[in-house]
């Protein structure tokens, strides 16, 4: 059982660097310089799928979270945690890129419009969910506040992205109507970075469960 | 009993409580009072115009004073071993989230009702009716999640510090709706351009009214 | 642009060290195991080893 796991996480690994790999290849060498921009748009195919992957982590906690209240096992709630704490780190980076893209592009770090200060919101709700994890030491009622607040949190992520459209604002937006703003070659070289995050997540997704599943041994076993 | 009764009863308990101590809506009272005084102070010494802070002067002094209404009434309840009766009570556990959560409502309100007037003598605005509604749900908004996020913390390490840390982050939307919508009347704008704060206003009360209502049993039971 | 690299480095920066940190926690975490596994061992060995 050991060697299959062992093999799994290999695999995952190997196919993240595989698709990290031509992801980076297609960003720097093959993607179109953009016109306005030029070469500081790059930014872009880190920026939109580390957000992306973020609030994908962060449903996949919300989920976990709702399958925990209902069914009461264990592995929901350590889905959950791993999968808010990688998310807080995705959201993190898409936070970052965006404010260097923002400094490149409008000149400031950081402004008080809507996509962002969701943004910053949707990170304080997760870093504050991690806080009460740590604040609490009963493992069950731990688990069942937890899973309540990542339930209450997540209904932040809608807004969030609804206020790209409900607002007037500075925010590119990408995905109109039906189509999308980019040239076919630009959409290519999105998809794919998506794809070399999305893998990267779930690689350290079972990596990080492995890690709170030892955690868990070590402290039945600490307290027999 | 019939479901009102329950919840009048519940908002009648805290009530007969507050009315024996007056402590909280006192303490209460006075620490929002020394808020609107310290910004009042600290804006004036810089700002011209002062009555274009006042929006969020207001929405922060409330939020701070319904912060401590909040962390008291269900720490009351757990050190006085309350919480245990009323868990043993045959009502459903969400009613005792909307008497709680209409019992916090309450409680800010009256303080509302005793900053304001300061504020708008202090910041010299006008009253307008639209006001009215726009406190109301948006201190509807931060009751609602309040309520449950305080349940939430009783039983946490250091829940004085958690408390604020868990709220803000939710309760954000609605205290910058709130705040956007208390300037735009205050300025006279149109109400075209502030009705999509309003929406999102309501919105957010109805969303997390319904999910804190029936989430609180999970975060309630022993 | 200087701002492309930084934003890059950043990333980088940020995903290797939670991986470090994370590797760091599962080093620790492995030899606590061993040690608590070995400690529940040991009485049954040394009863085993008594009883030879």
């Amino acid at each position: 059982m050991d060697r299959w796991r062992h093999t799994h996480h290999s695999v995952l690994w190997a196919l993240s660097a595989v698709a990290i790999g031509a992801a980076l290849f297609l960003v720097f060498l093959v993607a179109p310089r953009e016109a306005v921009m030029g070469d500081v748009q790059r930014i872009f195919y880190f920026h939109v799928p580390a957000a992306w992957v973020g609030y994908l982590a962060l449903f996949v906690s919300f989920a976990a979270s709702l399958l925990y209240l209902l069914r009461r096992e264990s592995r929901w709630d350590r889905l959950a945690l791993c999968s808010a704490e990688i998310g807080l780190v995705f959201i993190t980076q898409g936070i970052i890129t965006g404010s260097f893209w923002a400094k490149a592009t409008w000149g400031v770090w950081w402004t008080w419009e809507p996509r962002l200060t969701t943004s910053a919101v949707l990170w304080a709700i997760y870093a504050s969910y991690l806080t009460l994890r740590r604040a609490m030491d009963e493992q069950d009622r731990r688990a069942r506040v937890a899973a309540v607040y990542s339930i209450l949190g997540f209904v932040a992520v809608p807004i969030n992205f609804m206020a790209i459209r409900w607002w007037r604002t500075v925010h590119p937006l990408v995905f109109e109507g039906g189509g999308s703003n980019l040239s076919p070659a630009m959409l290519r070289v999105l998809i794919s970075s998506i794809v070399a995050f999305t893998l990267f997540y779930l690689t350290v997704l079972s990596f990080r469960l492995r890690l709170e599943w030892a955690h868990e041994q070590v402290e039945q076993l600490g307290y027999r | 009993m019939n479901f009102f009764a329950k919840v009048w009863t519940l908002v009648l308990k805290d009530l007969s409580l507050e009315k024996r101590s007056r402590e909280m809506l006192s303490s209460m009272s006075i620490f929002a009072l020394l808020v609107v005084l310290v910004f009042s102070f600290s804006f004036d010494l810089r700002v011209e115009e002062v009555s274009g802070v006042a929006p969020g002067v207001v929405w922060v002094a409330i939020s701070f004073a319904g912060m401590l209404g909040l962390a008291r009434s269900f720490v009351l309840e757990r050190d006085q071993g309350c919480l245990d009766g009323l868990l043993l009570c045959p009502v459903d556990r969400s009613l005792l989230y909307l008497g709680k959560m209409l019992s916090n409502l309450l409680f800010i309100s009256l303080t509302e009702l005793v900053v304001l007037p300061l504020c708008f003598a202090l910041f010299n605005l006008t009253f307008h009716l639209l006001l009215l509604p726009i406190l109301l749900l948006g201190t509807i908004g931060f009751s609602a999640v309040g309520t449950i996020v305080s349940a939430m913390t009783v039983h946490a390490r250091a829940r004085e510090v958690m408390l604020p840390i868990l709220l803000f982050p939710l309760v954000l939307p609605a205290l910058i709706a709130a705040v956007k919508l208390t300037g735009g009347v205050l300025d006279g704008q149109p109400w075209g351009e502030i009705r999509n704060w309003m929406e999102l206003l309501v919105g957010f009360d109805v969303i997390f009214m319904v999910i804190s209502y029936l989430a609180f049993e999970y975060v309630i039971e022993e | 642009m200087i701002y492309l690299f930084a934003a890059y480095f950043v990333l980088w920066s940020i995903t290797l060290g939670y991986l470090f940190v994370l590797g760091g926690r599962q080093r620790r975490l492995e030899q606590q195991l061993a040690s608590l596994s070995d400690a529940r061992a040991g009485p049954a060995e040394a009863a085993r080893e008594g009883a030879e």
